[in-house]
């Protein structure tokens, strides 16, 4: 069975309809890309799949459950909550917190310590941080910034910033981690970097990936499966060769006219 | 406690309505006046300039000072009549005398800080309105509270507009009771003489007394319902005019705004400060511009204010209400929408009245709040306004 | 129980013990050292409740970056909460607040403190849909409604305001209060639940993303803050024995929210240390006596000056002399100030005085925009004082010093 599935997803902003009637889906243990050029509707997908946004029409899945219909969304939290977690296009980090604190933010949302035993400084609550920041640093660690963890996460250079937030989007321990242009900003050195940590996310981690990439060479070095958007509809879908033979992605993304 | 609509109404008369509207659009005016200095500079700068209440007491004062220095000093004989160009130049120091203000405080509280959190330049718009509050206190004439000689306002006569003429068979009879009134007046009078004490009256002045009693009842059960017939609306010709003013001067801005190039790149700026300094606009000379026109605003409406109202009194608290209430209505018509402050500002004017008018004065100013609350809430935006969709 | 729990139970005790004898200190200075009338006393009793309204503002609008500018009705809430209370089981000195004063007292904190977090939570409702301004000026107008509505109950005094007997006056209470604000916010900043808050402040969209309960968050630190504020309400009614409207004017809420930024926006050591500052500022100065014209035309005259240097310095200026043009033009202008006031006091008009009643509040509000002009971050922007932050600055310190030299 598949881990996430979407179906006829449809998401239209006034006259315009960013994602149309899409359907794809992931099983576990995938590598997936999602491309398209730009305006597809690529991050307009994750944040439909991550409640955001609320689709229009069709139903996304998750599980076996349905976490999105038509109009109705199970949320940001516990969407979340249920194994689902992201990076962002345009970095939001907590840019005044340090880069061990952010990971440590992905960590709380399996908290069991309650508000008032932090209020009183109680000492399952203090073991608790403990524990989060330990299991932050060994994140830290996978993705190289264990030597800046005290460092503000604003003063971190920007491929470092894009490492630590999949660091805190790990830190949530989800079955599905999405990755919105992870490579964005990047040089030669540190995408391939980047690869290894997305192949080791997946092989030590356990986790499925689903991203988003214009680096042609990154995706289809990296990806299985790769899923073609355009206009908000699907034009290709397939294995890495296959796509990029296809005359319609070719077309869409060199501009001919179709 | 309210319990039912009829109850909320049991204070008002509906005969009045016309009136109180017509003073609710008036206040609303000067609401719509003030909140427009709001909306530009929120427009511009993304910033609520909570000194801005402060620059029209300022106007107000100005209006003042010009007064006297024609010669309306309380307690002398003051000229006997005042002509229009006295009323030109008040309107026209106010104005001024605000803009420079409104230059300064951008300049001095507002630019140093224009790249730093903007909560920054809201703490400092609150220490220059406690600091003009003040340090008013300490150079301008508060006590006794002036206000301006009633004698400037050569305007001061009543417009009468009748919408519905009274029931002249009750008004006949309204007025036919006076000489019965009078004649038990003189009857009693006369009784009265003859009395040792009024407290303690012989029968025959006890049974004058209350026939007396009787009769102006009477008189008033009758000249009530003669009223209460009649629909009319009176203001003062001052009043007209002020709301003329208003009307032209908005039209004015409307003008500068949509049709000059310096009001597109007004406008351009509030759309995106950042491109438009990029797209070589000379964003700083477009903010001091942005408060000369509202802070000047301002300084109509307190000029007019103290003028055309009758008795308002000028102290350095004077524009705390209307700052509030018009900040208010800024937000209300959609915060940084120049229309949406004009609509703003006439309906907190009409609500503020209604609500005096159903007999809730004591929460005229909490009503404004609730209003807000509930367009807020609801329509984050504001009326006119839209709200901004964060895309992520 | 293992020798590791032991410890932090002993330090815990230790802590607490340390807390309350601070508490008793102040109360025991205040009381005795001779030259503090009962003005002097009042002093150090409010300033407790300052720092109590400051620190618990901070943890909405500083910690949560929830801008809430209506903080000052909370205090109200807990205030008239407590008068009502008193009025009810008060008999001429024979009632249960006359009986057990302290206990009272303590009851009538929680009961405060548990009104005024009802009211927070009415409050902090459009939080959850508003955000920046728009939430500044909801929260402000709640403020203002709830103080309409309690000028115009007759059941609350109205206009006039009501008596609440007895007085109970435990200077080391308000002391304590304090303490236990501030200790409460930093273990909520010292444990993972603190950052989850830090985080709805920096972003929503990811922290909900994270699966942060963003909601839940926003609305317990608006119950947490009122609920802190309603206390020192109930302390305040106690202590002062009339409350009305003007106790609780308008300003008070501008002035919670300046401490808060003045302090540092979300730093517990800056929103302290600005709320004992800005309350003692125009406290201080009551006893101010007449002030000729020619020292405050003067003054304010080089405050300008001095500001519009010392902000070109900070700018522009990286020479050796930086340090020395930052910190020598405070000292001219007091120099010419003092000379020249002297000089001029008895010249033509410059010789009339202004009331120094009048002139603190002056000083206060240009205290305020000199500070915001010169550090808009806040005097402590984000940082808390520890030995180990002390260590830092003076450690940049001696290295800058270091560097001039060379
Ligand atoms: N909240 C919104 N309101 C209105 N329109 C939106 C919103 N979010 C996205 N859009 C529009 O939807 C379309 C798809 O946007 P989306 O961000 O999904 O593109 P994308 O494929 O991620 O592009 P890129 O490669 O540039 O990131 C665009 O035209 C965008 O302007
Ligand atoms: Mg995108």
């Amino acid at each position: 069975m598949s881990l996430l599935s979407l179906d006829k997803a449809t998401i239209q902003f006034g006259g315009l309809i960013a994602v149309n009637q899409v359907s794809f889906s992931l099983d576990k243990g995938d590598i997936f890309g999602l491309i398209g050029p730009n305006g597809a509707g690529k991050t307009t997908c994750f944040n439909l799949i991550t409640g955001i946004y609320e689709p229009t029409g069709g139903s996304v899945t998750f599980d076996g459950k349905v976490i999105a219909k038509a109009g109705k969304s199970a949320g940001p939290e516990s969407i979340a909550k249920m194994g689902i977690c992201r990076t962002f296009q345009n970095i939001r980090l907590y840019g005044s917190l340090s880069a061990i604190e952010n990971v440590m933010v992905g960590g709380f949302l399996r908290h069991r310590t309650g508000l008032f035993s932090a209020l009183f400084d109680l000492k399952r609550a203090a073991d608790e941080t403990v524990e989060l920041r330990e299991a932050g640093m060994k994140l830290l660690q996978a993705v190289g910034l264990d030597d800046v963890a005290d460092v503000r996460s604003r003063d971190l250079p920007y491929g470092s910033q894009r490492r630590l937030e999949i660091a805190r989007a790990m830190a949530t321990q989800p079955k599905l981690l999405l990755l919105d242009e992870p490579a964005a900003g990047m040089n030669p050195q540190e995408k391939m970097d980047l690869m290894e940590v997305v192949r080791s996310i997946r092989d030590q981690f356990g986790m499925t990936v689903l991203l988003i990439e214009h680096d042609m060479r990154f995706v289809m070095g990296l990806c299985e499966k790769i899923f073609v958007l355009d206009h908000g509809e699907e034009i290709a879908f397939g294995l890495p060769e296959e796509v990029r033979a296809n005359p319609k992605v070719i077309a869409a993304y060199l501009g001919e006219a179709h | 406690m309210i319990h039912s609509f009829t109850d909320l109404l049991a204070g008002a008369s509906l005969t009045t309505l016309p009136q109180q509207l017509a003073s609710g659009i008036l206040l609303g005016a000067i609401y719509a006046l003030i909140a427009l200095g709001y909306t530009m500079v929120y427009g511009v700068l993304k910033l609520i300039n909570f000194a801005h209440g402060e620059v029209y007491m300022l106007g107000a004062y100005t209006a003042l000072f010009v007064t006297w220095a024609l010669g309306f000093t309380p307690n002398a004989p003051n000229p006997p009549e005042a002509r229009v160009w006295m009323l030109l130049i008040m309107l026209l120091a106010s104005m001024t005398v605000c803009a420079i203000v409104g230059i300064l405080i951008e300049r001095f509280a507002y630019r140093p800080l224009r790249n730093q959190p903007r909560i920054a330049s809201l703490i400092t718009a609150i220490g220059l309105s406690l600091l003009l509050q003040y340090g008013g206190q300490l150079v301008l004439p508060v006590s006794p509270p002036p206000s301006i000689d009633s004698k400037v306002n050569p305007f001061s006569d009543n417009v009468k507009f009748v919408l519905k003429q009274g029931d002249s068979a009750l008004l006949t009879q309204a007025a036919g009771f006076q000489p019965k009134v009078d004649q038990a007046q003189a009857a009693f009078d006369a009784q009265l003489k003859s009395e040792k004490s009024q407290f303690d009256l012989s029968p025959r002045g006890e049974e004058l007394k209350k026939a007396l009693e009787d009769v102006k009842r009477e008189q008033k059960v009758v000249t009530d319902s003669a009223n209460a017939s009649k629909v009319e609306i009176t203001l003062p010709k001052g009043q007209l005019i002020m709301l003329g003013m208003v009307v032209a001067l908005m039209a004015a801005l409307t003008y500068l705004v949509m049709f000059t190039k310096r009001g597109r790149a007004m406008r351009a700026v509030s759309l995106d400060f950042n491109a438009s300094s990029l797209m070589g606009i000379n964003v700083d000379s477009i903010v001091t511009f942005t408060f000369i026109v509202g802070s000047s605003l301002a300084g109509a409406g307190a000029m007019m204010t103290a003028t055309f109202l009758p008795g308002t009194q000028i102290n350095t608290y004077f524009g705390v209400l209307p700052g509030t209430k018009a900040f208010v209505a800024a937000v209300l018509g959609g915060i940084g929408n120049i229309p949406g402050a004009v609509l703003g500002g006439m309906l907190m004017g009409i609500a503020e009245v209604i609500v005096i008018w159903l007999g809730y004065d004591a929460y005229k100013d909490a009503l404004a709040f609730v209003v807000l609350i509930a367009v807020l809430i609801f329509r984050p935006g504001g009326l006119l306004g839209s709200a901004k969709v964060e895309k992520v | 129980m293992d020798s590791v729990a032991l410890r932090r139970l002993g330090f815990r005790l230790l802590w607490i013990a340390l807390g309350v004898a601070f508490a008793f200190l102040v109360q025991w200075v205040a009381l005795s050292s001779g030259q503090f009338n009962s003005n002097g006393q009042r002093l150090f009793f409010l300033a407790g409740l300052y720092v109590t309204l400051a620190v618990s503002l901070n943890l909405i609008n500083g910690i949560t970056g929830q801008f809430s500018m209506g903080h000052a009705a909370f205090y109200q809430v807990g205030a008239y909460t407590t008068g009502v209370l008193a009025a009810k089981f008060y008999s001429d000195g024979a009632g249960l607040a006359s009986k057990y004063p302290l206990p009272w007292l303590i009851g009538m904190m929680f009961a405060g403190g548990l009104v005024a977090a009802l009211a927070g939570f009415i409050v902090g409702l459009p939080s959850l849909r508003l955000k920046g301004d728009y939430l500044a000026i909801v929260t402000l107008g709640f403020g203002e409604i709830i103080r309409i509505i309690v000028q115009n109950q007759k059941s609350l005094g109205g206009s006039y305001g009501m008596d609440v007997k007895p007085k109970i006056d435990f200077i080391w209470l308000s002391t304590l209060l304090a303490i236990a604000t501030i200790a409460i916010s930093r273990n909520l900043l010292k444990n993972v639940h603190g950052l989850a808050f830090l985080a709805v402040r920096e972003d929503e969209v990811a922290s909900s993303a994270m699966g942060v309960r963003v909601t839940r968050i926003k609305i317990a630190a608006f119950l947490l803050g009122s609920a802190l504020a309603g206390a020192a309400g109930a302390l305040l009614a106690h202590h002062e024995t009339f409350i009305s409207k003007d106790t609780f004017p308008m300003d008070l809420s501008f002035i919670i929210v300046t401490m808060v930024v003045l302090g540092g926006t979300g730093s517990i050591t800056g929103s302290t240390l600005a709320a004992i500052t800005l309350y003692l500022i125009p406290e201080r100065m009551r006893d101010l006596k007449d002030v000729p014209v020619s020292y405050a035309a003067l003054g304010v005259i080089m405050l300008i000056v001095t500001v519009a240097f010392v902000r070109r310095t900070m700018e522009k200026d990286f020479s050796k002399l930086r340090t020395v043009k930052l910190v020598a033009p405070w000292f001219v202008s007091i120099v010419v100030v003092a000379v020249g006031g002297a000089a001029l006091k008895n010249v033509g008009p410059l010789s009339k005085v202004i009331d120094g009643q009048q002139l603190r509040f002056v000083i206060f509000a240009l205290t305020l925009i000199t500070l915001m002009l010169l550090r808009p971050q806040g005097i402590f922007a984000h940082h808390e004082f520890s030995l180990q932050w002390l260590k830092k600055v003076l450690a940049r310190f001696t290295k800058r010093s270091g560097e001039v030299a060379s």
